[in-house]
């Protein structure tokens, strides 16, 4: 029978991604229970000794948590308050600026890490300056500290809680309002009573998810929190792992423990979505009912206004800034000392050109191999009914409960042993990218896979087409749109990926996000402005390239 | 490919894990018969149809399409859908939103690489017949749900399958263009001559377009006749109470007032109703149906010596438009009838009524039905 050749392939297809998943986390376990000599492998001896050793540690652990909760709260408070604002409020401009809310999300951690670093280090920092300039004495905000860690990453993580939390409210049945007002019960009783418990659910998910995704963040705790000393878990492994001689097992262990307790929040988390599913969202459609704010809404558009600014014009402005200044001393540079040369400079850097290059050929390898795997296996576990297509997609969401760092650490361990000679190349890169996306890029075609009904397929099977033409004719161009949505997702986090590739990449094939963290340590800050700018518009240009690609090519074809 | 193809399914059995969806049914398409499976929703009639096209795998038993075993359980035969040589029209339409109407309704042509001329000649005709003909260019994006019906309709027949499946297909509609695109599917049927088998819970849909109806309940078959046979003597309570309204008249038989092959019960109140067997044997509890409109009501009494009939009050009067449903205090219990409108009776009003003995029908005595059983 023709499905029996169809079904091995699907089983092999699933096992080796659960490989691909499993493995490096085998070997990261393996490091943690290792207690003879640290750099031995495979482990001399194996105990529980460097797991008892964690407490020595448990100021790092105090660390990342406060981190965690001060940035989740706010994060959560600024989705929130965005949230309702532009779904629930009659606020000028809010399509616009519910466009606008992705941009945080493409300013990434790290720039807005490196110009708030520029923006509020206690002695140099643009504002500080401006605040001993005013008369002040001392600093008016340091951003090495836990609270300006924080801060920054709470700005970027507030896209993610608005995203969660928007599409909790927005597709809220008005009918569910007005009938409590109908009988009776006014406004204030009616948001207390109903509008927010049917909100809660939502709200307690993202809470979670953005708890989960700070303990593990990496890049704003390095850029910010390295030069005081301020360490988080995934720094300090960092740390370990770079520092000579370097601690694997202590690493490993500390990788363990946040992957354990990482893994408990995303699980809390599904569970909190699928419960909280019932009312909110009944699948018909209707307009969210907008409340008339009155003179409030310039208020409200103030400020949204204001988190654009913060999250987004402010740091790239101050990025832009440093990167055409000689020495970056004031935000607004002197005509004196205008210069082009930090971009010249980058340009000339052998290092720099190679990276970005390596980057961008990453990215798209990575985007493109990473559709087509996981398009097909979003099919398996979505639409083939695979016996056993529930615990391949458990497998497979897992990278989401293990910090890029801590699975690149796995990974440096399993590779370095496989017989294969690809440790220190881009190819040991492209695995690990497509194994830490794998939940994203499965997440983003999945959500399209289930949009299209089956019987769309089962139609054309009745209408006597086979498997391929099936999906030449069907599936394929039912899919084509959520397909490039996936490759651009992919190629954009490829193309800035930190915590993995600072781990995994070799001296002779470097990419450019790492590249910008060294240089941001060892040579100038404004080179390292100019690089970060440079990465933005790279990918800025090959996008807006593909846009226009991917325009012609999901143009309705004209045969 | 033959024009017309019988279709035969046995025992077959499908199973989704501990569930049984299909516990063993049997039965037989005529080639050009037009059959409908009714039942409840849950009752296995979609599953049934899902593996006559292939899109189920059944667990066992054995389906045959034109002769050649498609599926069988023992020999370990699965024909794909695509091999069939079937058609299907789907609950959702399933009407491609990335092609125009015209691409949708040749996409069967296509695929079994006609030259570009025929399809463009077939595509024609097949929208003509289902009246869509000027809207062959049209994005099929564009379209509102009864024109998507019709393209669903012209894609499923266009490349003359030898079997057409229906699968609820008017289900999503509102209730007028529903009755309109019963009398149209009918017409079809009847001037294209393919074999069918239509799905549907709806008893109007099932009398209206099928030669023979089956009516299943829990994955196994109650009933099987014409529309006629099904609703003026269905054989189960579940039939009788499915396939439109009917009253149940319990009773003890009363042998000894017997007389020209009728059977008498005798209510718990005492009355005696004559009634029709219909080639059942009276069981231990036997049960009489009789429908709600074959009950008539007159306000003076019947000529004497007719059977069946007795007086009644009228307790409630509900005026539904085509009808007017009546509630009956009869016998110590209520009876419901419906009349035609414009009868002038009004409630306390104290009436006649009667059935001729022929509208009695006679249900088969039935053991108490348990939880599911094994098949077989």
């Amino acid at each position: 029978m023709a499905s029996w050749g169809s079904r091995l392939l699907a089983a092999a297809v699933g096992g080796a991604a659960a490989v691909l998943v499993l493995y490096p986390i085998a070997f990261l376990i393996q490091a943690s229970l290792s207690v003879g000599d640290p750099q031995a492998r495979p482990p001399e001896a194996y105990g529980l000794g460097n797991y008892t050793d964690l407490p020595r540690y448990s100021h790092i652990f105090g660390n990342t948590v406060l981190v965690a909760v001060i940035a989740t709260v706010v994060a959560i408070v600024v989705g929130f308050v965005m949230g309702w604002i532009l779904s629930r409020t009659n606020v000028p401009g809010r399509h616009a600026f519910e466009q606008l809310m992705a941009l945080p999300y493409y300013v990434t951690p790290l720039m807005g890490a490196l110009a708030w670093s520029l923006l509020g280090s206690p002695s140099g920092g643009f504002v500080n300056q401006a605040w001993r300039a005013a008369g002040g004495s001392g600093h008016l905000i340091d951003i090495n500290s836990a609270w300006g860690i924080a801060w920054v990453m709470a700005l970027f993580e507030g896209s993610v809680a608005f995203v969660m939390i928007g599409a909790v409210m927005k597709p809220m049945d008005p009918a569910l309002e007005e009938a409590s007002q109908v009988l009776g019960a006014g406004r204030t009783r009616t948001m207390l009573k109903v509008t927010l418990p049917l909100v809660i659910p939502g709200v307690l998910g993202a809470t979670v998810f953005v708890f989960a995704e700070m303990l593990g963040s990496f890049s704003a705790a390095l850029v910010l929190g390295l030069p005081n000393r301020f360490y988080v878990v995934t720094t300090a492994m960092y740390q370990l792992v770079s520092q000579y001689p370097p601690r694997f097992p202590t690493a490993a262990a500390m990788g363990v423990s946040l992957f354990g307790v990482m893994f408990v929040m995303i699980w809390l988390y599904r569970r909190i979505v699928r419960r909280g599913h019932y009312a909110t969202i009944t699948g018909k459609a209707f307009r969210p009912r907008v409340m008339r704010v009155g003179r409030l809404r310039w208020g409200l558009f103030a400020l949204c206004l204001v988190y654009l600014a913060v999250a987004v014009v402010l740091p790239v402005l101050t990025l832009f800034s440093a990167s055409v200044q000689r020495l970056a001393t004031a935000l607004i540079p002197a005509r004196a000392n205008l210069t082009l040369a930090n971009y010249a400079t980058a340009f000339s850097l052998d290092a720099v050109r190679s990276a970005l290059g390596n980057s961008l050929l990453l990215g798209a390898a990575t985007a493109t191999l990473g559709v087509g795997v996981m398009a097909f296996l979003a099919w398996l576990i979505y639409r083939s009914r695979l016996p056993g297509a529930g615990g391949i997609e458990y497998v497979l969401m897992f990278p989401q409960a293990v910090p890029r760092l801590v699975f690149a650490f796995g990974m440096l361990w399993a590779w370095l042993i496989f017989p294969l000679p690809i440790y220190g190349t881009l190819w040991l890169l492209l695995i690990a990218y497509l194994t830490v996306f794998l939940p994203l890029g499965l997440r983003t075609i999945a959500g399209v896979i289930l949009q299209v009904d089956r019987s769309l397929e089962e139609s054309a099977q009745m209408c006597g087409a086979g498997w391929g033409y099936r999906m030449r004719t069907v599936t394929l161009p039912l899919l084509r749109p959520g397909l490039v949505a996936a490759w651009l997702l992919l190629f954009i986090a490829s193309v800035r990926e930190l915590g993995a590739s600072i781990l995994l990449m070799g001296p002779k094939a470097k990419v450019i996000t790492p590249a910008i963290v060294e240089s941001w340590f060892s040579t100038s800050t404004e080179l390292t402005a100019a690089m970060a700018l440079l990465q933005t518009l790279a990918v800025a240009v090959a996008l807006v390239l593909l846009f226009t690609v991917a325009r012609r090519v999901t143009q309705p074809a004209g045969e | 490919m033959p024009a017309k193809a019988s279709i035969e399914v046995r025992d077959l059995v499908v199973r989704y894990g501990a569930v049984a969806a299909v516990r063993g049914v049997s039965f037989e398409v005529g080639a050009g018969e037009h059959v409908t499976l009714l039942g409840p929703s849950g009752c296995g009639k979609t599953t049934t149809l899902r593996a006559i096209a292939g899109l189920e795998h059944p667990t066992s038993g054995e389906i045959r399409i034109g002769g050649d075993v498609v599926y069988s359980g023992a020999a370990r035969v699965h024909v794909t859908p695509e091999r069939r040589g079937l058609s299907m029209v789907f609950q959702s339409y399933a009407i491609w939103p990335h092609m125009s109407v015209f691409d949708n309704v040749a996409y069967g042509l296509r695929v079994r690489k006609l030259p570009s001329g025929e399809v463009a000649e077939r595509v024609r005709w097949a929208l003509d017949l289902v009246q869509m003909g000027a809207l062959a260019a049209r994005s099929a994006a564009q379209l509102s749900g009864g024109q998507q019906q019709r393209v669903a309709l012209a894609r499923a027949f266009v490349f003359s399958p030898a079997v057409l499946l229906f699968d609820e297909p008017l289900s999503n509609l509102d209730a007028k263009l529903r009755a309109e695109m019963r009398i149209e599917i009918k017409e079809l049927q009847r001037r294209l001559g393919i074999t069918s088998v239509y799905v549907t819970h709806d008893l109007e849909e099932a009398l209206a377009i099928s030669d023979r109806i089956v009516v299943m309940r829990d994955g196994v078959i109650e009933q099987v006749g014409s529309p006629a046979e099904i609703y003026d003597r269905p054989r189960s309570t579940f039939v009788a109470d499915f396939v439109g309204s009917a009253n149940l008249i319990r009773g003890r038989r009363r042998p000894d007032l017997e007389q020209e092959g009728l059977v008498v019960l005798e209510t718990p109140g005492g009355l005696l109703v004559h009634g029709s067997a219909y080639g059942r044997h009276p069981g231990a509890e036997p049960l009489f149906s009789v429908r709600t409109v074959h009950v008539r009501l007159t306000r003076e009494r019947p000529a004497a010596g007719a059977r069946n009939v007795w007086p009644a009050r009228i307790r409630r009067r509900v005026f539904q438009g085509d009808f007017t449903q009546y509630q009956l205090d009869w016998d110590g219990r209520t009876l419901v009838v419906r009349s035609a409108s414009g009868d002038p009776f009004a409630e306390d009003d104290e009436v006649y009524l009667a059935v001729e003995p022929r509208h009695c029908v006679l249900l088969e005595d039935e053991p108490l039905r348990g939880g599911p059983s094994p098949p077989g």
